[in-house]
C-alpha cells in the first residue's frame, strides 16, 4: 500500500470572481496555493455536482496553482440547475474562456467520475494545453457505462438502494427509467421535481463508498444540491452525454497519446466499474492504472484521497 | 465494524466417524461425523457444485452442541468416481441427502450451505420440509437465468476486468457470445490438457472474485489438479443443464414450502459471485427468514464478517 497521503490542510483562495461565458451563464472560479505555482484545473463531478473548499486541498499549495470552478448551472455559477445552453461541449468550451481569462497557458487536468469525462472531451478538443491527467473512478460516457449504473450492474450488487430509486416511478414507466426522471426533473411541479431530485440524487450516494457515508448520503438530501445535480445529471444522461458515438472518448484517445497520466480506481466502484478504467487505461498506454482494492467511488475514500495526492505530489515538480 | 471483535472458528476437530455410502450404481459418497453424537444434526451442503467438503467447514459448529456431519457431493472430494458427470443432478444430491440423514438414523436436521449449498439447501427443503429443523444460507445463489449471466458473461467481468481476461483467454473470439457452452465443450473433451487448462481458468474465475481483497493463496490452493477438474466439470455440466430446474426462478417461485422453517440468510455486500440481488429477492419471498447483510465481505464463507455471523446463527443468536 505504501505511505498513507492525507489531504493538505484548508486553504482560502487567493482570489475568485465569476465569467460571463454566455448571455445565460456566468461561472463561479477561485484559485489557492501559490500564484506562480504548476496551475491545474479541478474538474467535478455530476455534472451538476459543483466544487468544495476540500477539493483544493489534493495539492501542494506551495506548488500548485489550484484553479476550482463550478460548471454551468452549479454550485456557485448561475443560472442555478439551468440545463438550457449545457452540454459537455459549452463545458469545453468554458475551460477554454477560463484559461485564457487566467492567463494560463498549460495546466493539469484533475477529475473524477463526470470531472474524468470532462477532462477526456477537454483534452481531446486541445490536446496542447493539457500538461498531465489525474483522473479517477473513470465514465467516458460508453452506452454500456451508462447501461451498468441504471438497468444492468448495479442494481444486481444493491438491490435495496435500486428498489427505492425504481419506488418514485409508476411500474409503467420503469422502461425508460432515465426519461420518467428527466419527466418529472425537468417538469413544471416543484414537489415533483424535488422528490425526484431527492430519489435521483440519493441512488448514486448511498452506493457511492465501500462503506456507506451517511455525511454523503445526508448531503444528497440537501435540496439545493439535488435539484442541481439530478437536473444536470439526467439532463445530461438523457443526451447521452453529447457524444457521437457513444464511444467517442475511447476512440478519440489517439489525439491524446503524449500525456502523462494517473488512473485511479476502486475495486468497489459500483457506479463506474473497474472495467471504465481498465478500458481506458488500454486505449491510453502511457497511463498508469491504479485499482484501489478496498475502496468505491467516491474521492472521500481514504485510499482514493491517498492515491490521487500521491499523484499530484508525483507530477508537481514537473514543467508546465 | 462496530468495535466488537468477530467470532472466528471454533477449534479444529477430527471426526468420530467417517465412512463410503453408496448412492448408485456408479457414485459412492464420502461421509463423516465430528462433534457430539448425541448433538443436534446439522449437514453442511458445500458449493460449487463440485467443491467438496473441508475440515474447516466442521469449526463453524461448537462441538460440544453439535453433531456435525459433512459429505462429499457425487463426483467430488473424496467420493468416487472423480469428477463423474454422469448421474449428477440436483435431484440425485437431493435423494442422496435423504439416503445419508436414513443410514445415519437421523430425524431431521440443521441444513447450512452457501453459494451452491444454498441452492442445494433450498431444493431439499422444498422437497423434504418436514426433515429440516433450520437454515442457514450464505451467498445466495438460485441459478437463474440472470445469475448465471452476471457471473459467466456480462455483470462481474466489469468489478474484474484483468481476471476477466484469463476467463476469456481459453475460448476463441467467436464462441465468447456463450461462455459457459464454450467452456462445457472444453471440460468434456477427450484431451486431457484442454480440460485442465479449462478447469484452471475456470476455477481461478471464481477464487479470484470470491474474497473482499485479493487472496493469492486461495487462488493458487484451487489449481490444485484434481481439486479444479472436479469444480469446473461439474460446476458447468450444472449451469449448462440450468440446475436441472424445470423452471427458472423456481426455488422462489416455490418458497412456500418452507416458509415455516427457521432460517437465516447471511450475504456479503461485495458478493461479486453471488450478487446481492438473489439474496435480496429470496428475502423479499420469505420474509420471515433472518436477513443479515455483511457491508464489507464478499463471496467467500470465510471473509472475516460473513464467519462471524455464520457462526452467530449456528450459536443460535438471530431471533428465531
Amino acid at each position: 500500500m505504501g505511505a498513507s497521503n492525507g489531504l493538505y490542510p484548508e486553504i482560502e483562495p487567493f482570489q475568485s470572481g465569476k465569467l460571463r461565458v454566455s448571455r445565460r451563464h456566468e461561472i463561479y472560479w477561485e484559485q489557492s496555493g501559490n500564484p506562480e505555482g504548476k496551475p491545474v484545473v479541478f474538474l467535478h463531478g455530476g455534472p451538476g455536482g459543483g466544487t468544495e473548499p476540500k477539493h483544493r486541498r489534493f495539492f501542494d499549495p506551495r506548488r500548485y496553482r489550484i484553479i476550482l470552478f463550478d460548471q454551468r448551472g452549479c454550485g456557485r455559477s448561475t443560472p442555478h440547475a439551468s440545463i438550457a445552453e449545457n452540454t459537455t461541449w459549452d463545458l469545453v468550451d468554458d475551460l477554454e474562456r477560463l484559461r485564457i481569462h487566467l492567463g494560463v497557458e498549460r495546466w493539469q487536468l484533475f477529475g473524477g467520475s463526470w470531472g474524468s469525462t470532462l477532462a477526456l472531451a477537454y483534452a481531446q478538443s486541445h490536446p496542447h494545453r493539457v500538461t498531465e491527467m489525474i483522473l479517477r473512478g473513470i465514465f467516458t460516457f460508453a452506452q454500456d457505462e451508462m447501461d451498468w449504473f441504471y438497468f444492468s450492474g448495479t442494481r444486481f450488487l444493491f438491490p435495496d438502494s435500486y428498489d427505492e430509486f425504481l419506488a418514485g416511478i409508476p411500474e409503467d414507466e420503469r422502461g425508460d427509467l432515465i426519461g420518467a426522471y428527466h419527466q418529472r426533473l425537468v417538469g413544471p411541479h416543484p414537489r415533483m421535481r424535488e422528490l425526484a431530485a431527492k430519489a435521483w440524487s440519493r441512488w448514486e450516494c448511498s452506493v457511492a463508498s465501500l462503506i456507506q457515508d451517511r455525511d454523503l448520503v445526508a448531503h444528497c438530501d440537501d435540496a439545493g444540491f439535488t435539484l442541481a445535480f439530478a437536473r444536470i445529471e439526467c439532463h445530461y444522461f438523457v443526451n447521452r452525454g453529447f457524444m457521437e458515438p457513444s464511444t467517442q472518448l475511447l476512440d478519440g484517445m489517439d489525439k491524446i497519446q503524449h500525456i502523462p497520466g494517473v488512473i485511479v480506481h476502486g475495486r468497489y466502484d459500483v457506479i463506474c466499474p473497474p472495467r471504465n478504467a481498465w478500458r481506458l487505461h488500454k486505449a491510453w498506454p502511457k497511463s498508469e492504472l491504479q485499482f484501489v482494492e478496498t475502496a468505491g467511488h467516491s474521492a472521500n475514500e481514504p485510499g482514493i484521497m491517498s492515491a490521487l495526492v500521491s499523484a499530484t505530489n508525483r507530477f508537481r515538480l514537473r514543467p508546465s | 465494524m462496530n468495535g466488537e471483535p468477530r467470532r472466528g472458528f471454533f477449534p479444529a476437530l477430527e471426526p468420530y466417524g467417517r465412512g463410503m455410502l453408496t448412492v448408485s450404481e456408479l457414485h459412492t459418497l464420502y461421509y463423516e461425523q465430528s462433534g457430539n453424537p448425541a448433538g443436534k444434526p446439522v449437514v453442511v451442503l458445500h458449493g460449487g457444485p463440485g467443491g467438496g467438503s473441508d475440515a474447516k467447514h466442521r469449526r463453524f459448529f461448537d462441538p460440544s452442541v453439535y453433531r456435525i456431519i459433512l459429505f462429499d457431493q457425487r463426483g467430488c472430494g473424496r467420493s468416487t468416481p472423480h469428477a463423474s458427470l454422469d448421474h449428477n443432478t440436483t435431484w440425485d444430491l437431493v435423494a442422496d441427502l435423504e439416503r445419508l440423514r436414513v443410514h445415519l438414523g437421523v430425524e431431521q436436521w440443521q441444513l447450512f450451505g452457501g453459494s451452491w449449498g444454498s441452492t442445494l439447501a433450498l431444493a431439499y427443503a422444498q422437497t423434504h420440509p418436514e426433515r429440516v429443523t433450520e437454515m442457514i444460507l450464505r451467498g445466495i445463489f438460485m441459478l437463474r437465468a440472470d445469475e448465471l449471466r452476471w457471473f459467466y458473461q456480462d455483470g462481474a467481468n466489469a468489478m474484474f476486468p484483468e481476471a476477466w481476461e484469463g476467463f476469456i483467454e481459453p475460448i476463441p473470439p467467436d464462441e465468447r457470445g456463450d461462455l459457459v457452452a464454450a467452456y462445457h465443450r472444453r471440460l468434456t473433451s477427450d484431451d486431457p490438457q484442454v480440460v485442465l487448462r479449462a478447469a484452471r481458468a475456470w476455477t481461478t474465475w471464481e477464487t479470484t472474485t470470491s474474497f473482499l481483497l485479493p487472496n493469492p493463496a486461495s487462488i493458487e490452493a484451487a489449481k490444485t489438479e484434481r481439486f479444479a477438474i472436479a469444480f469446473a466439470r461439474i460446476e458447468c455440466h450444472y449451469f449448462v443443464n440450468r440446475g436441472f430446474f424445470a423452471r427458472d426462478g423456481q426455488l422462489l417461485q416455490d418458497i412456500e414450502r418452507i416458509r415455516h422453517i427457521p432460517a437465516t440468510i447471511i450475504q456479503g455486500r461485495y458478493d461479486i459471485v453471488c450478487p446481492m440481488l438473489s439474496a435480496w429477492d429470496l428475502h423479499k419471498a420469505w420474509p420471515e427468514a433472518n436477513f443479515v447483510l455483511v457491508p464489507d465481505a464478499g463471496h467467500s464463507a470465510y471473509e472475516p464478517g460473513i464467519l462471524d455471523q455464520l457462526i452467530l446463527a449456528t450459536e443460535g443468536h438471530h431471533p428465531r
